[in-house]
């Protein structure tokens, strides 16, 4: 269980984040939406420890604050960044390889047939490029290498930063989909995102985060409906 | 057959070039930085491996096996000194800044230690090497030799193996590589331990044709060209570029012996003004 309390984030004088109080159970999918600029990346990065904070995470009553980038990530909490961050020199088939060493040493290689297998399965479209250099990829392609990559760490929370960024709606459909095939799997997932609709859809419980603050929060299906949210997230007035 | 010792001669300083080159072009993909102590670096392999030869009076196996390893904790020791303190300073030009100390540092070291006179330093096989009417000291050939062995090597480490992929792909992205848990002290250190032992063997190369003094850092500028003119940024444009210039360099003693280097020098400002990227500088294109 991954729980935030009182969670401060500064880039210099600026406070990006003035006191969040969040929870993910496991095997939940919890989404956290936002506008541009509300503090949804900071969140994320202040999990992975990307940025400096005050205030407490803990991972299984396991403090993270004293714990770096690489430990946080060995610990099974693979953050997927916004903006499609591969290695855009390596192939689709590298990518996803070196993703594998988070569990073991980068001096030699892992048994990862299986995690592989897995993924191809998920995402057959990796399989068809996989010896394809990863930036000759697709938006939506690049997307999916980033997410399988991050499987390929076998994490145990996934925490998505705007999967849908810059996607074709018929590609955030299908790379949602996948996220709820992952989920009901067992794997937990925090999505953060400015697409509301397709967020709030996609998980069980959800936060709304503006200027650095939680506003509301409940379960999916309810802050789907409510007015609030509608007007302000959603860009429909009920009639 | 002047023109066939003249190429091979060329090819060979090149290569000298080019394992500097080489380094640095892997510390610039690694980290951003321009080191430019890289030439004190090589001069430093060449008074070291100086030493293990006639101080510690090892054999030949013996200086490569300590050799490499005395390389080796050299580049980690380097990077922990003069880039890793300074690795997030809001000033990016920082490190390049330490370099050129650094620089300074490693040139003033060498001249307390085994002094300002020049050193001496027998080939490692005498003699001249004799086909026909060429005429070539054996040295030119182990350069070749041992200079494309480390290259192919550097190549299978990092096309080849899972510790390659795991610092290219650093290179490529850092704050990605950390995400997914790739101890990136590891992999950065593993560059600069691999980009020491090239230039270090280089040095190495170097002393019996040179003679080992602090000036053999100044071959580094040729590398700095070869570099530029491959293509800034490409391991393989690096090493064409090297040889180029060593073979411009060797065939240039035909027209003029005094301007040699500006014979490099003035190629190379021709090549950048009819191709700016040098001869493989097409970028992988990122999309948006």
């Amino acid at each position: 269980m991954l729980e935030i309390k009182d969670l401060h984030a500064y880039y210099g004088p600026i406070e990006a984040l003035k006191g969040i109080n969040l929870k993910v159970d496991e095997g939940a999918a919890v989404a956290i939406i936002g506008a541009n600029g509300a503090g949804k990346t900071t969140l994320l990065n202040s999990i992975s420890r990307m940025v400096k904070t005050t205030g407490s995470i803990t991972w299984n009553g396991q403090d993270l604050t004293v714990l770096n980038a690489t430990k946080i990530a060995k610990m099974g909490i693979m953050h997927v960044p916004s903006g499609r961050h591969v290695f855009p020199g390596l192939t689709v088939y590298e990518n996803l390889e070196v993703g594998s060493v988070n569990w073991h040493s980068p001096l030699k290689d892992g048994d990862y047939t299986k995690d592989l297998e897995f993924i191809y399965n998920l995402f057959p479209r990796l399989e068809e490029r996989k010896n394809q250099l990863a930036w000759s990829l697709s938006g939506g392609e690049q997307q999916m290498l980033a997410v399988g990559r991050a499987l390929m760490g076998r994490p145990k929370i996934l925490l998505l930063d705007e999967p849908s960024m810059g996607l074709a709606p018929v590609v955030v459909n299908e790379l949602f989909e996948k996220i709820d095939e992952i989920n009901q799997q067992g794997m937990t997932v925090l999505i953060v995102e400015q697409n509301s609709k397709v967020a709030l859809h996609h998980s069980s419980y959800a936060y709304v985060i503006d200027d650095g603050k939680i506003t509301m929060e409940g379960p999916s299906e309810e802050l789907a409906n409510d007015d609030r949210i509608v007007e302000a997230y959603l860009g429909k007035k009920r009639g | 057959m002047l023109y066939l010792q003249m190429a091979i001669t060329g090819i060979s300083m090149g290569m000298l070039y080019a394992l500097m080159a080489m380094g640095l072009t892997l510390i610039v993909k690694a980290v951003g930085v321009l080191n430019f102590a890289h030439g004190q670096l090589f001069m430093l392999g060449a008074y070291l491996t100086w030493m293990l030869t006639y101080s510690l009076n090892l054999p030949l196996w013996g200086v490569i096996v300590c050799g490499i390893i005395v390389f080796a904790i050299c580049g980690a020791a380097y990077m922990f000194s003069v880039y890793w303190p300074l690795r997030n300073s809001s000033w990016k030009v920082t490190v390049t800044i330490s370099t050129l100390g650094a620089s300074i540092a490693l040139k003033e070291f060498v001249q307390i230690v085994w002094g300002t006179i020049p050193l001496t330093m027998k080939p490692i096989v005498n003699g001249v090497f004799h086909f026909g009417t060429v005429y070539l000291n054996y040295q030119y050939i182990f350069i070749i030799l041992i200079g494309g062995g480390l290259m192919a090597l550097v190549y299978i480490l990092f096309e080849k193996t899972f510790l390659g992929k795991v610092m290219q792909a650093t290179a490529q992205d850092r704050y990605c590589a950390e995400l997914i848990g790739i101890p990136t002290i590891v992999s950065i250190m593993a560059t600069y331990m691999i980009s020491m032992v090239l230039s270090g063997t280089g040095g190495w190369l170097a002393g019996p044709l040179f003679l080992v003094s602090s000036s053999l850092g100044s071959l580094a500028q040729k590398a700095f060209a070869g570099m530029v003119l491959g293509g800034f940024g490409d391991v393989k444009g690096a090493i064409v570029g090297c040889l180029l210039i060593g073979m411009i360099e060797s065939f240039g003693l035909i027209i003029t012996d005094a301007y040699k280097d500006a014979i490099v020098f003035a190629v190379l400002i021709i090549v950048l003004v009819v191709r700016p990227t040098g001869i493989f500088g097409e970028k992988i294109s990122e999309k948006a």
